[in-house]
């Protein structure tokens, strides 16, 4: 089992060197994460139409932030930052998103329970006054 | 090195050393656990075994296992795990999010039909006392048989009387509901200043108003960024330098505990100069501006979660009291 590792490995080696050095020359000239770029922006557009700025404002200020640094990034030509700046800002938009959503939906509800409540007290009272 | 391939018996030192060094390689980077994977798991873990909120996010919650599981991988690139926790950290919170929604919405159901149900008891209510009044009438003028015609008068304007009083109980529930709603409205303006007050975050100390700006300013191990994304915050206290122009400021940079402490202080301090720089270029002179770097002291928060290192990622902006009340 040894001896077959060691063959394997000794044939691999060429195959991952040249591969190893596909890589570092991809790497000097790394592409701008366009489409992560654009899905950020995207993300943040969508955030700030439904209000975000009022209801999850931290979030969408991360967001905002993150997808400059991602831009500073890649004038900087870090492209690998660039996408991950990028990731990060499009994500943390879609959560200020959710939480914008959670936050409307919850004071809708608490609006009906509160004017059940109303009407209860209501009932309770006029029930009360006539006999 | 000359290779032969005569059945495998040779294996030379060098690859039983390559071979051996490979194997360890292997055993060494298996337990280690990417810190704060395991805080992100934990996270999902809590949400997938809330019986209110597990069904209610599916794909949420499939794209958050994944992000975790790819966060728990073991690797040796200290910035692609802090990446990759990071991004499970959030997706696990937008799947709990969506599935509260969810949860909300879903709640509305119980919400209506409990409004429906006060809604009849009172109509029935209503109706009976209305009746109660009718059956009354009716008695007293079977007894008195010379009133009878006024007694169906006295039972018709009970009616009209029980009518009347259904409809006032519809109008001042529906003036509840108006003044509940101006309620809610005030409580959410309310609402609304305190988030900014709470946003500023300038906290009273004996050194003066301490202003902390959190969130992700910098990228990892990156200075260079412009200040103008933190938006709000430092445009707010540029706002307030030129109100009270005779405060100054001593600006500090903060890391985490990742990295060396030489490339720490110097990092905090570019970023304790990039904040300065913005102040200056929004028009504050630079003598009221002062940037330290402070490294990885003082954090704020642990230093073993994504989170608490992105807290410890700071500039803290300490606004000296005005120099006729200062000590």
């Amino acid at each position: 089992m040894n001896v077959f590792h060691s063959h394997h490995i000794l044939r691999l080696r060429p195959a991952g060197i040249a591969g190893l050095l596909m890589l570092t020359a991809c790497a000097s000239v790394p592409p701008a994460p366009t489409a992560n770029l654009q899905a950020a922006q995207q993300a943040i557009a969508t955030a700030e139409r439904a209000d975000a700025g009022r209801y999850a404002s931290a979030e969408l200020g991360e967001a905002r932030f993150e997808l400059t640094a991602a831009n500073t990034a890649v004038s900087q030509q870090h492209m690998i930052s660039a996408e991950r700046l990028a990731n990060e800002s499009r994500v943390e938009a879609e959560l200020s998103s959710a939480k914008t959503a959670y936050v409307k939906a919850k004071a809708v509800n608490d609006e009906m329970t509160n004017s059940t409540g109303t009407l209860i007290q209501e009932m309770q009272r006029s029930s009360g006054d006539k006999p | 090195m000359k290779v032969t391939n005569n059945g495998g018996c040779r294996v030379t030192p060098l690859i039983a050393v390559t071979v051996a060094s490979i194997l360890l390689a292997a055993c060494a980077t298996v337990p280690v656990e990417p810190v704060g994977a395991a805080a992100a798991r934990n996270n999902l873990t809590q949400l997938q075994s809330d019986p209110n909120l597990a069904t209610r996010a599916p794909q949420a919650v499939a794209e958050a296992d994944a992000a975790v599981r790819v966060a728990e991988q073991p690797e040796e690139d200290k910035d692609l795990v802090a990446y990759r926790v990071y991004m499970a950290d959030r997706k696990v919170e937008v799947a709990r999010a969506q599935a509260q929604t969810r949860f909300a919405e879903d709640q509305r159901v119980l919400i209506t039909a409990q409004r429906e149900q006060a809604r009849l008891d009172a109509r029935t209510r209503e109706a009976n006392v209305a009746e109660g009044q009718v059956a009354q009438a009716r008695a007293e003028g079977a007894e008195q048989k010379v009133a009878a015609q006024q007694a169906r008068s006295d039972a018709d304007t009970a009616q009209q009387a029980a009518a009347a009083a259904t409809q006032q109980a519809a109008a001042s529930s529906q003036q509840a509901a108006a003044s509940n709603q101006q309620a809610a409205a005030a409580s959410q303006q309310a609402a609304e200043l305190q988030l900014q007050v709470a946003a500023l975050q300038a906290k009273p100390t004996d050194r003066g108003l301490v202003l902390t700006l959190s969130g992700v300013l910098f990228a990892n191990g990156n200075a260079d960024l412009s200040p103008s994304a933190s938006g709000g915050n430092l445009d707010k206290l540029v706002a307030f330098l030129n109100k009270y122009p005779d405060r100054t400021v001593a600006i500090e940079g903060y890391t985490d505990n990742r990295g060396n402490s030489d490339y720490n202080l110097g990092l905090s301090q570019r970023r304790a100069d990039t904040v300065r720089a913005y102040l200056t270029n929004q028009g504050i002179s630079a003598v009221r501006v002062s940037s330290t770097g402070k490294g990885a002291s003082d954090p704020v928060a642990g230093n073993d979660t994504a989170s608490g290192r992105q807290q410890n990622r700071r500039v803290e902006v300490i606004i000296s009291d005005p120099p006729s009340t200062s000590r």
